[in-house]
């Protein structure tokens, strides 16, 4: 009887001495879900919640990237309206020749095919600006035609939170017939080829106006792009916030309290080494040793 | 009436005699002092017939054995049987459901959560690069592990219940330790029926009676009845007729209704409407919302579904419609990733595939930590029912040593109180009527 009641103690002890010894080397606190049904449970969710904040970074890392390439393609372009408007102001002066107009209208052309093939930046094999059809280049050289669509590139950010982070080639220099950059352009080159009256007319006046509103186009786009950047960061400063905090509440559920349970377990040794003297002194005494 | 010079003789003769059956009683209980189910043994001494010489009185003649007898509480055995079935039915459980839980392999970076969690963020991969081959193989490699790992866990899942269907069927089945046990009963019944018809006291031969009834115990619920002249009658698990009537033991065993012990814990791990069971129904319905979710999103997207999942095998597996080439991330052009977006959203949804999963870890964990605790408490119970019954019928060699002595000393006064009846005799017989010799 003895014998028994003192087995069954040095085995309960050694059984928590192995559940503190396994909490040391797994450095869990739960290792299986019996150790704790709800905050196994718990740790489970907050894992998830974990793992889709740090995808929700990785989201908007992507974001911003495609953000970034799209605004240097745009800073070029606006230099290229700009280098554009500075042709026209020079050809509308009456004292340019017609040698002259005709070479600022050939620069003009160059400067078209520019503007197109930075409208034909690629991001990780991807065209920018060619809204969804990011498989095709918004332009070819031969014509002013767009071929994207006008899908918008959608990413999202946070949970529910979703932002299209593109600009449409389309929105900016036009497909060559719809009064933007390109069609624009393409008047003004005409313009100064015609040399007529009604020709000088329309380049100090209308083409003038035309390509005033195609470089708030481009500025509306690069301050469209420039808030969904600035938008970006702010998110991805709340996600690492938000992932900090996750990380420090499932470490508390599922990491195991180093000191603690160090603690527990010198205490438990010397739990089970004095129940091994006592089991070794009881089980030894017996009248037996008494008797002559 | 003249009383026989020799009487003394006689008297001390009868206590020798007594002291020392006794000495034989705790020889034999020293012996047996590691005997499983053994019982403490005791001669009883009563003092023999005595003359009756009236009007004197009566003049006492001794001792005699009037038996021996087993020291033994009746009440703390059916203590005792009662925790022995929890404590069979505890451990059988919980061993059980402790192989589930392994199988779960929860928290840790290989269970189906984990595995949930890689297939989000392939969608949401695909989302962000909703272009790239690269993000279509890899999003169909993880639905496919992801598939696995469901379809392993309930496979694992039914080979525990299979396993505990093994083991009753080897237990309960022909040739199996019930029906040996049932045999050895019968016929230990017999014989100390036949022993105690012709007033023998076989208590080495109950004591394995005993034994046997706690052993079967802890297999089933056992009750068991009188038949008189030291027969019993043993019904197993709430049965209608009697598994063990006298020497008769009917087998195939009779139908038991509520088994408990060892058999009902292991009736209920493999049946199709036990508790592993209706985690394979949790499972199957965690799957099944898996399927209908995702495929609610991704069908309308592509005109195909993404999951198939068989109810009657349950198997969860990748549409065959679905390869890398046929893979959409949304309905329109090249960078549509609406699909894709939707779907990664899934992940954590309320009343989503991670939720269903959690509550089933958890309710596998709770019941786990229950068939634990249960054990546990049964086991503690019946040890100390255990300790009680020892310290009754258990033999404590400190008790047999001091008997020793007793006896001992007994027989060593009966041998005096001999001697010097025979030098009494001695001064009668050789030194009288020899006056002048």
């Amino acid at each position: 009887m003895i014998t028994r009641g003192v087995l069954a103690d040095l085995n309960d002890v050694a059984t928590r001495m192995t559940n503190t010894q396994r909490k040391m080397s797994t450095g869990k606190e739960l290792t299986r879900p019996s150790d704790d049904p709800f905050a196994v449970g718990r740790a489970i969710g907050l894992r998830t919640e974990l793992d889709g904040l740090t995808q929700y970074r990785t989201n908007t890392a992507e974001a911003q990237a495609w953000t970034e390439a799209s605004d240097t393609a745009l800073g070029t372009l606006t230099d290229i309206a700009h280098r554009g408007r500075e042709l026209l102001v020079r050809g509308a002066n009456g004292t340019a020749s017609a040698t002259d107009r005709k070479m600022i209208a050939d620069e003009i052309d160059q400067l078209i095919n520019s503007a197109k093939e930075d409208a034909n930046a690629v991001q990780a094999g991807r065209a920018l600006f060619s809204g969804t059809a990011t498989g095709v280049r918004p332009y070819d050289m031969t014509s002013d035609t767009y071929h994207g669509d006008t899908g918008d590139v959608v990413r999202t950010i946070g949970p529910g939170v979703s932002v299209a982070v593109n600009v449409r080639a389309s929105d900016v220099l036009g497909d060559g017939t719809d009064g933007k950059m390109i069609n624009t352009l393409r008047d003004i080159a005409a313009h100064l080829r015609g040399g007529t009256t009604a020709d000088q007319t329309a380049l100090s006046t209308t083409d003038v106006t035309a390509l005033d509103r195609s470089l708030d186009d481009l500025l509306t786009a690069r301050a469209h792009i420039g808030a969904v950047s600035s938008r970006l960061s702010a998110a991805d400063g709340r996600l690492a916030d938000l992932e900090e905090s996750s990380r420090g509440l499932l470490s508390k559920t599922e990491d195991a309290d180093m000191a603690a349970t160090l603690v527990d377990y010198s205490m438990q040794q010397s739990v089970y080494q004095s129940a091994l003297r006592a089991g070794a002194g009881i089980v030894q005494a017996s009248l037996l040793d008494f008797l002559r | 009436m003249p009383i026989s010079t020799f009487l003394g003789l006689q008297t001390s003769l009868r206590g020798l005699l007594a002291e020392q059956r006794s000495l034989d009683v705790t020889s034999h209980n020293i012996a047996n002092a590691n005997t499983e189910g053994y019982s403490r043994q005791e001669a009883t001494l009563q003092t023999a017939d005595p003359l009756a010489l009236p009007p004197v009185g009566n003049l006492g003649s001794g001792v005699d054995v009037a038996g021996y007898k087993r020291i033994r509480d009746s009440f703390l055995d059916l203590q005792y049987r009662t925790q022995a079935m929890q404590v069979g039915a505890g451990t059988t459980r919980a061993d059980g459901l402790d192989q589930v839980e392994l199988r779960l392999a929860e928290p840790g970076d290989n269970g189906i959560a984990a595995r949930l969690n890689s297939f989000w963020g392939a969608w949401a991969n695909l989302a962000n690069q909703p272009e790239s081959g690269a993000a279509r193989q890899g999003l169909i490699e993880e639905a496919r592990t992801l598939s696995s790992s469901i379809n392993s866990l309930d496979a694992g899942m039914k080979t525990v219940a299979d396993q505990a269907g093994d083991e009753l069927a080897t237990l309960t089945g022909s040739g199996g330790e019930l029906q040996q046990m049932g045999r050895e009963l019968a016929g230990l019944n017999g014989a100390i029926r036949d022993a105690q018809t012709v007033g023998g006291q076989p208590n080495d031969l109950l004591d394995r009676r005993d034994l046997l009834l706690d052993k079967l115990a802890g297999l089933a619920q056992v009750s068991v009845a009188d038949n008189g002249s030291g027969s019993i009658r043993v019904t197993l698990g709430g049965a209608a007729s009697p598994l063990v009537d006298g020497s008769n033991l009917t087998w195939p065993a009779p139908a038991m209704t509520s088994p408990g012990g060892q058999i009902g814990a292991l009736t209920d791990l493999s049946s199709s409407t036990g508790t592993i069971a209706s985690y394979r129904g949790d499972l199957a319905t965690f799957a099944q919302a898996l399927t209908t979710q995702v495929n609610a999103v991704y069908n309308p997207a592509s005109g195909t579904d993404f999951f198939a999942y068989d109810a009657a095998t349950a198997t969860l597996s990748l549409s065959p419609a679905v390869t890398a080439s046929s893979l959409r991330a949304g309905t329109g052009a090249a960078a549509d990733n609406s699909a894709a977006r939707a779907l990664s959203e899934l992940r954590g949804a309320t009343g989503g595939p991670d939720d269903l999963y959690s509550r089933l870890v958890t309710r596998i964990g709770t019941e786990v930590a229950d068939a634990r605790r249960s054990a546990l408490n049964a086991t503690a119970l019946s040890n100390s029912i255990q300790d009680r019954r020892q310290s009754a019928a258990g033999v404590s060699l400190d008790e047999e040593m001091t008997s020793l002595i007793r006896f001992q000393r007994g027989y060593q006064a009966a041998a005096r109180a001999m001697s010097t009846t025979d030098e009494m005799l001695d001064t009668l017989i050789n030194r009288t009527g020899r006056v002048g010799l």
